[in-house]
């Protein structure tokens, strides 16, 4: 160690202090917050270290850190720092570093990670919406019965949301390898990659589980909030594949007709496809209300605190209202087609796309984000022996 | 010359820097008036054990100013008395005092009959509640006034129902009709030299003091040194009276903590030295462990840590204790901290555990009408008060007993100034 050689990078610790970490530099290392962590591993435990880190700007060392990936953001570190350095808030804002830093490509990552820039992240679905319809000539209020599927075909909407799916997981792909690079020096090189199946299957059922945040103390009320917005997530993800198979697979038109003739040769009966049918939106639904509940508590959470323990950045603002608005537009253009208002379940139906679009397309580098480096760090870290768990 | 009667300081509290101001003041030809809220004189450095870092024992040096107060006709002193109100300006303040009663007239010869006789206990505030004197009681071994007193808050002496002392007592010096007074002084300054109370240690909630039985406070700890504290100078731990073997020392217990006391309390790092010391010297197999953020000893003071640092059985460890908990069987207390310099979270189970709670500024909780401008620690601010109004000691700022001395002596400088510049 008396040989390292340390380069601080100024403007990364400036980026920090702005990005949320404002409070950093009140730390005075009495490592109160590495003792009251009960996620930290006790052998070189976290968040001291990474708070003198950020302080002195070591951007390539604070990289290669999985332990900014362990915290959970319990919050017990800020509750009992006493010198108000929220070191709570200063690992979350690494982690939007870490985030923007591996972003492909990288102007994505400053696009989406500076709320100042969020008109730009909005603009691109809403132009890019209006300039396929307009060429499709679908740029108008369809007369009749709310059909969303007259007003925005489904094939268009399948076109633009299966290719950014598709862009997604292959910017994951590029974004998580350059991450793993950078986990896996040492001090944790990995010697073996054996272990990278169990660590994964362990790393997922703690999430499900969420066995990590069980452990919080100052901010326990987040594991519900999680919870509720994780099991959403999922709902609606299993929804939208659910929806792929009635149509392609079943050959079921939307708006899904109870008196379908190919559906009631399927199932049997009218009765049959209106059970199924109600299943299909109860399920639906639920994940939707789940999210919202989610969300909601979120932002109950984040007023509750009054920034004594934690001050949420705009990155995180901004993600939240996103969740909560996909929601609340998804509903309300449901309960708009329910009553046949044209005027206002087509033009929500559009804002509700436009949202949806934020969160897949821009998941790589939003705040969600943290889905896949976590998983990653968590997986690396068992693999290196680093995680208490 | 003013005149004798307008020209008293009010020296509010009769600790180490209040008795300094007074009885200096008094000893260049100046009145003075000693304030004090408990039923003796002395404050905190009544109860320490040993003073660092000589390790002499401070009663000699109280001795010597209750000696310099009996022969100096130009001081009075008021015990269990509370200031009512400071009102006026320079040369010309009164101060209002409410002397509470303390049902033992001077007739008192200290012989204890009383004690004898008294069914009632309560607990013992001077010692911090280890141990339990009767309802009549004298403070301290060299109380001054040297006068029994009665504790008559709810709960502890019925008063006139039970009158067992006053028949007991063959020098008719108890009586249990005494009132409160009040009186008003007229000053020509007033010096606050109020001090300090222990921080509460059960505001931490982490720390585990009143929920874990061996983690005692730093100012218990020296009651339990004292040759004439609850334990005779042994040091026993609260559960079961064990001799200690290995003691961990809590740094910055609350103080350097936003979230209780923001400063530094400046002599918590020495006492714990110093304590160290205590527990290294009452048996050789003994191990001291102390947990520090930073270790403060300033100038002359680092000899007295390169002493301590000298004995292979003290511990330093750099890293603040975050966590105590308790062995359920042993009821051991287990410290946990982050051992910055070894790199590892590491947990101590040790016999136990001395948090060194810092000073937290009478002046803060005190709920007094005056015109004392405190700063935002609860400290008086020097520099903002009226003219006549003066701080000395750690009613100022967080000191050691030879600092608040050297502020005490200047105090008094100013306290004759005010009165001679009329």
């Amino acid at each position: 160690m008396g040989d390292a050689v340390f380069t601080p990078d100024i403007g990364f610790v400036r980026g920090l202090k702005e990005g949320g970490a404002d409070t950093m530099k009140q730390c005075y290392q009495c490592a109160t917050c590495s003792t009251v962590c009960d996620l930290t591993p006790a052998d070189n435990p976290f968040p001291r270290k990474e708070m003198i880190m950020a302080q002195w700007g070591l951007k390539e060392e604070l990289s290669a850190d999985p332990d900014i990936w362990l915290c959970h953001n319990c919050n017990d570190c800020s509750k009992y720092c006493p010198r108000g350095a929220r070191p709570g808030d200063v690992l979350s804002t690494l982690r939007k570093a870490v985030i923007a830093e591996n972003a492909f490509p990288r102007f994505m990552g400053t696009i989406v990670g500076n709320a100042k820039l969020l008109i730009v992240a909005l603009l691109i679905p809403v132009a890019l919406f209006l300039a396929l319809l307009n060429a499709t000539g679908h740029l108008n209020i369809p007369a009749g019965d709310v059909v969303f599927n007259k007003f925005f075909p489904i094939p268009l909407v399948d076109a633009i949301f299966v290719t950014t799916a598709m862009c997604v997981v292959f910017v994951f792909a590029i974004s998580v390898s350059r991450f793993w690079g950078k986990l896996n020096v040492n001090p944790y090189k990995l010697m073996a990659h054996s272990m990278l199946i169990p660590s994964l299957i362990e790393t997922l059922k703690e999430i499900v589980f969420h066995k990590k945040f069980q452990k919080c103390g100052a901010n326990a009320d987040r594991t519900w909030t999680h919870r509720l917005i994780v099991a959403g997530f999922i709902g609606l993800f299993i929804q939208t594949n659910w929806a792929v198979f009635n149509l392609y697979v079943l050959k079921w038109e939307t708006p899904f007709l109870k008196d379908d003739p190919n559906m009631m040769m399927i199932l049997g009966s009218q009765a049959a496809v209106m059970m199924y049918y109600a299943v299909y939106k109860i399920f639906g639904n639920t994940s939707a209300l789940l999210l919202l509940i989610g969300s909601l508590m979120l932002f109950a959470n984040r007023i509750k605190d009054k920034g004594v323990n934690s001050v949420s950045s705009s990155f995180d603002w901004v993600f939240a209202v996103m969740v909560f608005l996909v929601c609340i537009t998804g509903l309300l253009s449901e309960f708009c087609r329910f009553a046949n208002n044209a005027q206002v379940a087509y033009p929500m139906y559009f804002i509700h796309l436009v949202c949806v679009f934020y969160i897949i397309a821009y998941l790589p580098y939003s705040k969600l984000a943290h889905m896949v480096y976590r998983t990653t760090a968590i997986v690396y870290a068992k693999m290196a022996k680093r995680d208490v768990m | 010359m003013s005149d004798e009667k307008g020209s008293a300081i009010v020296v509010i509290g009769g600790g180490i820097s209040g008795l300094t101001t007074a009885i200096e003041a008094a000893e260049a030809g100046q009145r003075s008036v000693i304030v004090e809220r408990n039923p003796y004189l002395g404050g905190r450095v009544a109860q320490l054990n040993r003073y660092f870092p000589k390790l002499c024992p401070p009663y000699c040096g109280l001795e010597v100013n209750f000696k310099r107060i009996k022969q100096n006709p130009k001081i009075s002193v008021y015990t269990s008395a509370e200031i009512e109100s400071v009102q006026g300006s320079e040369g010309n303040f009164k101060v209002k005092i409410k002397i509470n009663p303390r049902y033992v007239n001077t007739k008192c010869t200290a012989c204890g009959d009383c004690v004898k006789v008294c069914p009632i206990e309560r607990s013992n505030s001077f010692n911090f509640g280890i141990d339990k004197t009767k309802a009549i009681y004298l403070p301290h071994e060299l109380s001054y006034p040297m006068r029994f007193v009665i504790d008559a808050s709810p709960g502890v002496c019925p008063g006139k129902s039970c009158s067992k002392c006053v028949s007991v007592c063959k020098y008719n010096a108890i009586d249990l009709d005494m009132k409160a007074e009040t009186v008003e002084i007229n000053a020509s300054s007033v010096v606050y030299a109020t001090g300090w109370s222990p921080y509460d240690a059960a505001k931490m909630d982490n720390l585990g003091f009143g929920k874990v039985k061996n983690v005692v406070t730093n100012m218990m700890m020296e009651r339990m040194a004292a040759p004439n504290g609850p334990t005779k100078g042994k040091i026993l731990r609260p559960s079961d009276n064990k001799q200690v073997k290995t003691v961990a020392f809590v740094q910055c217990a609350g103080s350097r903590d936003e979230n209780h006391l923001a400063h530094c309390s400046s002599v918590c790092c020495m006492a714990s030295l110093k304590q160290a010391t205590y527990v290294r010297e009452s048996d050789p197999d003994t191990k001291a462990f102390i947990y520090y953020i930073d270790l403060r000893a300033p100038g002359r003071y680092e000899d007295f840590l390169k002493k301590i640092q000298a004995d292979a059985s003290v511990v330093m460890i750099k890293g603040k204790v975050a966590k105590i908990e308790e062995d359920a069987e042993t009821l051991d207390p287990i410290v946990t901290v982050e051992d910055i310099a070894g790199g590892k979270k590491i947990t101590q189970k040790v016999d136990m555990v001395v948090l060194a709670t810092g000073m937290e500024p009478s002046l803060k909780t005190a709920n007094v009408s005056t015109n004392v401008k405190l700063d935002e620690n609860g400290f008086v601010d020097a520099d903002a008060q009226a003219a006549g109004i003066y701080a000395s000691g750690v009613a100022k700022r967080p000191n050691d007993v030879t600092t608040s001395l050297q502020d005490a002596t200047s105090a008094a400088l100013k306290g004759i100034q005010s009165a001679v510049r009329r």
